[in-house]
């Protein structure tokens, strides 16, 4: 009897000693200090990436491209934007980068005089090089500019739309009104081979971004021209509008509709053959490549920069191409 | 010794360490803590510093474009040391993840002091226009100093959320803690508490069902308490009491046993006189005929008959008179004689008395009426019965410290019990005593006179006789009883 109670006292004892000590021992294990994140010694430039349109398909692969090579060179990049073609935080961004001192500013070229403005003068006067990236802006004292040709892109759009169409038809070029220089630059390339063909049409159609000014854009157009055969998107957010206003009125498929860009929307309407053909873009290889020439220029390694900027690669994707 | 106080203060010596330990330990943990706090709300304090100071200084810069005073002059320029102290002291909130923007940040800053700097130039230079533009320059950079501010501070949540999410959860840990410190502490000290009381109270306890034991009158158990405190040296000093008691009692039961031997000794001495007074019938009478008789014996020629009534009235004398008193050896070898005497005008030659007496022995003292009893004892076994009689044979003789006295006959001997029986004293045998006393009665009274046992023995073998052996100590018997009351 004596012997069970001791047995038990001293269970009891070395249950609630061990629940005590294990209780204290989470209470008193802990590190008093603040955590902290080693400072990474190697990191000599502050590099930043800015663009219009944060978390899009196409700038996230850009994005990616430039931090793996940032990384590759001990740089610290990050990456800001504004949301959706939001101009004046874009510019606010910029402003921010460029007062906080970046040592190296890679941006999606905006066509403005306040963009212009900023990188000509602010940046300039703060000793801050900046690269563009995508969109070019060739006055704007930029160092070089980093993206696909777009007067080729135009080019090798028109070739195909020859090569599908025939000699003769209809071919409406809608544009949005930004009068953006990547822009021009496409239709220039198309205008150059398609002058080659008298028996092709071509018809310009100026929008504003929206959807409902695209679409009645369109009807505007279709109205006017109903033997029209052909269509390109000289910039990628207008496809979808257009396609879809197309395929109200009759069936998309005998049209012959082109786009640049590889946007989401883009690559489903390919896939499901509404549209004939896009320019695919490299914009890992745009992100990499600036970025590369930034620390280059910085390091001193490659002075000058190539004014004329260096072109990544495009290619033709057509609906029978896509998966 | 372990004493009840030191027990007490050992106790609380320990309640107090504890008590200590868990005070000193919670301390520096709310220190520990407390300085954490500090940490953090230093860092969030040190980024707050900075927008209110990139504010006060474009308010102040406002304030001196609008009316370029002295004193308006000194506030700006104190707005801006504020501002630079700030960024010095955010400079040094840097860490991995906040690098990137917190260098942003002080660069902001910079670019503030120098745009704030320009615009005050142009005001000096009354380039209205371009102080105005650089004033909103100032302006936006404060507001994307704000806004910076806040994506730090969101940056900073996010880098320390485990580690504040581990403060709350140390907080709730140390409440768990804090109870289970209470149950084990409360628990360890009922225990010691029990085991301390139990130290006191089980002597105590011991203490007094051994007094319950000796008011009940049981000296005989021993006091035994195992406890080192006052409770055992109290339990000694109760165990030397019933020590001392149980040997009081010992020697009162002693005493009282020796009485008791008193007083079978007078009883057994007013036997015997009872036993003589009742042979006394008219004694003096007895003597006077008897006298007379021997007289006329020898008047008339019979001197033989004359010698053996004086013989007997010697004895009678004897015998009456010198029952209660002792005797010297000599008295009683004089009566035996004279016995002897009687006996052979009894049994004429069938009776042969063999004397060897040593003279220088006869000095000691003897009860009275021990030889002759002894004597007639064996006449009437080894001498009466037989036809053709037989011999005693008495011998005195010194032997060591002792005077050996010896009867033998050569009778038929006696059996075994008997020889036991008599010895333990229990012998009562009045068959054809002329004195009337038995040998029971003679062994007593020796062992009473000499408070010794070994004063008698009897040998005996079938056949061949008897022989009764008296060893009379030299030392007298109240000598020896001074002895044994000195030593009580």
């Amino acid at each position: 009897m004596r012997k069970t109670i001791v047995v038990l006292l001293a269970a009891i004892c070395a249950v609630l000693l061990y629940f005590t000590s294990a209780s204290a021992y989470k209470v008193f294990r802990a590190d008093w200090r603040l955590p902290q994140t080693p400072l990474q010694e190697s990191a000599e430039y502050r590099l930043v990436l800015i663009t219009q349109e944060l978390e899009t398909p196409f700038w996230d692969r850009v994005g990616a491209g430039a931090r793996e090579e940032a990384a590759k060179h001990g740089a610290m990049l990050e990456i800001w934007g504004s949301y959706s073609n939001d101009a004046d935080e874009f510019l606010k961004k910029l402003e921010i980068a460029i007062h906080s001192r970046m040592d190296g500013i890679i941006v999606q070229g905006l066509d403005t005089d306040a963009f212009k403005e900023l990188v000509k003068y602010k940046a300039a006067s703060y000793g801050i090089p900046v690269i563009t990236v995508a969109n070019d802006v060739p006055d704007s004292l930029r160092r070089t500019y980093v993206g696909s040709d777009q007067f080729e892109a135009g080019r090798t759009i028109a070739r195909q739309l020859a090569a599908d169409m025939g000699q003769e038809g209809t071919v409406i070029l809608l544009r949005d009104n930004g009068n953006a220089y990547y822009q021009e630059q496409r239709l220039d390339g198309i205008r150059s081979i398609l002058e080659a063909y008298p028996g092709i049409e071509l018809q310009y159609a100026e929008t504003q971004g929206s959807r409902e000014q695209v679409i009645a854009a369109m009807q505007d157009l279709m109205n006017h021209s109903p033997d029209v055969q052909a269509f390109i998107a000289a910039n990628a957010n207008l496809t979808a509008a257009m396609v879809q206003e197309i395929g109200r009125r009759s069936r998309v498929k005998p049209y012959h509709i082109y786009s640049f860009d590889d946007s989401p929307d883009t690559l489903t309407l390919l896939r499901e053959g509404l549209i004939d053909g896009i320019i695919e873009q490299s914009p890992e290889e745009m992100g990499r490549i600036s970025t590369a020439l930034m620390i280059d220029w910085l390091e001193g390694r490659q002075i000058p920069l190539k004014t004329s900027g260096y072109h990544t690669e495009i290619r033709l994707r057509k609906a029978e191409d896509a998966p | 010794m372990n004493r009840i106080q030191n027990k007490i203060l050992v106790l609380t010596g320990i309640v107090l360490f504890i008590m200590a330990a868990i005070w000193l330990t919670l301390t520096y943990y709310s220190r520990q803590t407390q300085e954490q706090y500090n940490d953090i709300l230093q860092r969030y304090l040190r980024m707050n510093e900075v927008t209110g100071a990139s504010q006060q200084t474009i308010t102040d810069l406002n304030n001196y474009l609008i009316r370029p005073t002295p004193e308006h002059y000194e506030q700006l320029e104190q707005s801006k040391e504020r501002l630079r102290r700030a960024k010095y002291d955010v400079f040094a909130l840097r860490n991995g993840d906040n690098d990137f923007d917190l260098t942003s940040y002080t660069n902001l800053i910079d670019s503030l002091l120098e745009t704030a700097n320009r615009s005050m130039m142009f005001q000096a230079q009354m380039d209205t226009e371009d102080s105005n533009q650089a004033f909103n320059e100032a302006t936006r950079i404060s507001r994307s100093i704000s806004d910076m501010t806040l994506t730090l501070l969101d940056t900073e949540l996010k880098t320390y959320d485990r580690f504040y999410r581990g403060i709350i959860e140390r907080s709730t840990e140390l409440n768990k803690l804090g109870i289970w410190l209470l149950l084990t502490i409360t628990f360890l000290l009922l225990i010691f508490a029990y085991w301390f009381a139990l130290s006191i109270t089980r002597p105590v306890q011991k203490l007094t069902q051994a007094a319950k034991e000796l008011s009940r009158g049981r000296f005989d158990q021993e006091i035994e308490v195992s406890s080192n405190d006052e409770i055992a040296f109290l339990a000694k000093m109760f165990e030397r009491m019933r020590v001392n008691i149980n040997n009081l009692i010992t020697e009162i039961q002693q005493k009282a046993q020796l009485e008791h031997e008193l007083q079978q000794n007078k009883l057994l001495l007013q036997e015997s006189r009872y036993r003589s007074l009742q042979s006394q019938i008219h004694p003096h009478f007895l003597f006077n005929t008897l006298d007379t008789l021997s007289k006329k014996a020898y008047l008339e020629g019979a001197e033989e008959t004359s010698d053996l009534l004086a013989s007997v009235a010697g004895l009678l004398r004897y015998n009456l008179r010198r029952l209660d008193r002792s005797v010297t050896l000599y008295e009683e070898v004089r009566v035996l004689r004279q016995y002897m005497d009687i006996q052979s005008a009894r049994f004429a030659d069938r009776l042969r008395f063999v004397e060897d007496i040593d003279e220088s022995c006869l000095y000691v003292q003897i009860p009275g009426l021990t030889l002759q009893p002894i004597v007639e004892n064996a006449v009437i076994h080894a001498v009466e019965p037989m036809e053709d009689g037989g011999t005693i044979v008495f011998r005195i003789a010194e032997d060591g410290d002792r005077i050996r006295v010896e009867i033998a006959d050569d009778g038929p001997g006696m059996p075994e019990d008997k020889i036991e029986r008599v010895l333990k004293g229990s012998a009562q045998e009045t068959e054809g005593h002329t004195t009337g006393i038995g040998i029971g009665n003679v062994v007593q009274r020796l062992r009473l006179f000499y408070g010794q046992d070994d004063i008698i023995d009897i040998e005996s073998k079938p056949r061949s006789g008897t022989k009764v052996v008296l060893r009379l100590p030299k030392v007298r018997r109240y000598e020896a009883d001074d002895q044994r009351t000195d030593r009580g």
